[in-house]
């Protein structure tokens, strides 16, 4: 137990960690809102659209929900050039997350879906809304304030344990930039207390990022904590 | 030429029929009354006239157009004439009032914004709710609401205003706040058709009732004529349970 804590190394590198934070925050919010994208157009898939359809989208959020996303990314960075296609580190891991993470939010949308209150539709449907209207207009602000809390927490599940997978393909979000730095020069511990640090920051910021646009644009009395 | 007419309409519900043949027309400015029994299928008439129940036969027509429900550009014609106010409320929960009522004018119909919410005022103050424009349906009691509902309704300058016992979920104390709303519009010569319970309403406003049970048309007539005179047998029972209090 004789370890010196050595913050000034640390210190000296704080702004490559900040640029890892970055990159973390960025990968998050593509991925969650390209997921977010996804998962309302299967929802509606499997809400308003042929059979064949919902039964693919059905095999799409099976097949996501039961295989690990570290897999899944795997598989484009180190897969996908055997046919020929070579994608970026980053770019596998917002291709990976949003796939992974459409799937997820079909599903929470598809709740959504269910839940809006049939009469508010058929309103809708007599004053002269086309369905993708009624999406739009009903719907999505439905979903968007009644599963608040779902989507928020997932969000902040994507951004922290999503990105990281990117480490081990060598994106150098934050996790990637802490395990490089460490294995220059051996502090660990202070590196990676810094990182968790600037997670818990990160997630911080978009809790109150987002429960202020739940409160501004859709009336959710959001809580950040 | 009556204003809309309506012949020979049948409608089901899987094997269940639940309109046999319901003819009747309405005039320019009329108010006619639908009554009858639970279940007797006069939510199921507005519902067809709305294109939310398709019909499995049966003509409706306004003015000279005929409507032929199996059509998008003809059921836009019967919902761009047409409007109508269900019992429960059925605002958009998450959009305050003004928004509920200019929505469709401003989103679907594209009208000039500045006239739509002019006009959208106008309707709020006529239904008595000038001071809520910024409030939520959930922040409305449900006289409130019923009252934003046939703003909303009326905000599309339908030309029949189709209302289904639109105070029947409503706390007797709120029923007349809405049912003078209802008394106005009859008053500025608004076409409407009302499905209610309150007889006394409907004998005061109503041009003409119908009296429906079982999917059929029973007795048409005056207020008057039906309340104080049935000729069939089940109008009889009918209106001596309704018009016992
Ligand atoms: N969604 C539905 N599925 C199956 N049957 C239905 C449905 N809606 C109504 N019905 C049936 O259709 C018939 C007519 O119903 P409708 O709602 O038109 O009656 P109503 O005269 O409006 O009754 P109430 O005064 O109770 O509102 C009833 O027998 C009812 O059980
Ligand atoms: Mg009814």
């Amino acid at each position: 137990m004789n370890y010196t804590f050595q913050y000034g190394v640390v210190w000296r590198d704080f702004d490559v960690l900040i640029d890892g934070a970055l990159l973390t925050f960025q990968l998050g919010v593509m991925s969650f809102w390209g997921g977010a994208l996804i998962g309302l157009f299967c929802a509606a898939v499997k809400t308003y659209g042929q059979r064949v359809f919902g039964i693919l989208v059905d095999f799409y959020v099976v097949f996501i929900t039961n295989t690990p996303a570290l897999i899944q990314i795997y598989f484009l960075y180190f897969g996908l050039p055997e046919i020929g296609i070579r994608w970026s580190g980053e770019l596998c891991v917002v291709i990976g997350l949003t796939l992974n993470a459409g799937a997820y939010l079909t599903l929470i949308m598809r709740a959504g879906f269910l839940s809006v209150r049939r009469t508010e539709l058929e309103a809708a449907e007599t004053i002269g809304m086309s369905r993708l209207q009624q999406i739009r207009f009903v719907i999505v602000p439905h979903i968007a304030k009644t599963i608040y809390p779902a989507l928020a927490n997932f969000f902040i599940v994507i951004l922290v344990m999503g990105t990281s997978i990117g480490a081990i393909i060598g994106v150098d979000e934050l996790t990637g930039q802490a395990i490089n730095l460490s294995t220059v020069n051996y502090r660990w511990l202070e590196y990676f207390t810094i990182a968790a640090l600037m997670y818990v920051v990160l997630t911080f910021i978009a809790s109150i990022g987002l429960a202020l646009l739940g409160r501004w644009a859709f009336r959710v009395k959001a809580k950040v904590f | 030429m009556p204003h809309l007419a309506v012949e020979d309409l049948r409608a089901s519900y899987g094997a269940l029929e639940v309109l046999r043949g319901i003819s009747f027309s309405v005039e320019k400015g009329e108010l006619v009354a639908l009554v009858g029994p639970s279940g007797s299928g006069k939510s199921t008439v507005l519902r067809v006239l709305m294109a939310l129940n398709p019909p499995s036969s049966g003509r409706v027509q306004i003015d000279d157009i005929s409507i032929d429900y199996g059509k998008s550009g003809s059921v836009r014609a019967a919902r761009d004439r047409m409007a109508v106010v269900f019992q429960q409320y059925n605002l958009f929960q998450n959009m305050n009032v003004m928004d509920n009522v200019t929505l469709a004018p401003r989103k679907i119909k594209k009208w000039p914004v500045a006239e739509v919410e002019e006009n959208a005022r106008a309707l709020l103050a006529k239904v008595g709710l000038t001071d809520k424009h910024d409030a939520y349906p959930d922040e409305l009691s449900g006289g409130q609401q019923q009252r934003v509902a046939i703003a909303r309704a009326l905000a599309l300058k339908p030309e029949i205003l189709l209302l289904d016992e639109v105070t029947s979920a409503l706390d007797p104390e709120l029923v007349n706040e809405v049912l003078d709303t209802i008394g106005e519009l009859a008053a500025d010569g608004m076409t409407m058709i009302l499905v209610s319970h309150e007889m006394g309403f409907v004998r005061e406003v109503a041009s003409r009732v119908i009296m429906m049970d079982a999917g059929e048309i029973i007795e048409t007539g005056t207020p008057a004529e039906l309340f104080d005179a049935p000729k069939s047998q089940r109008a009889k029972q009918f209106f001596s349970k309704v018009l016992r209090h």
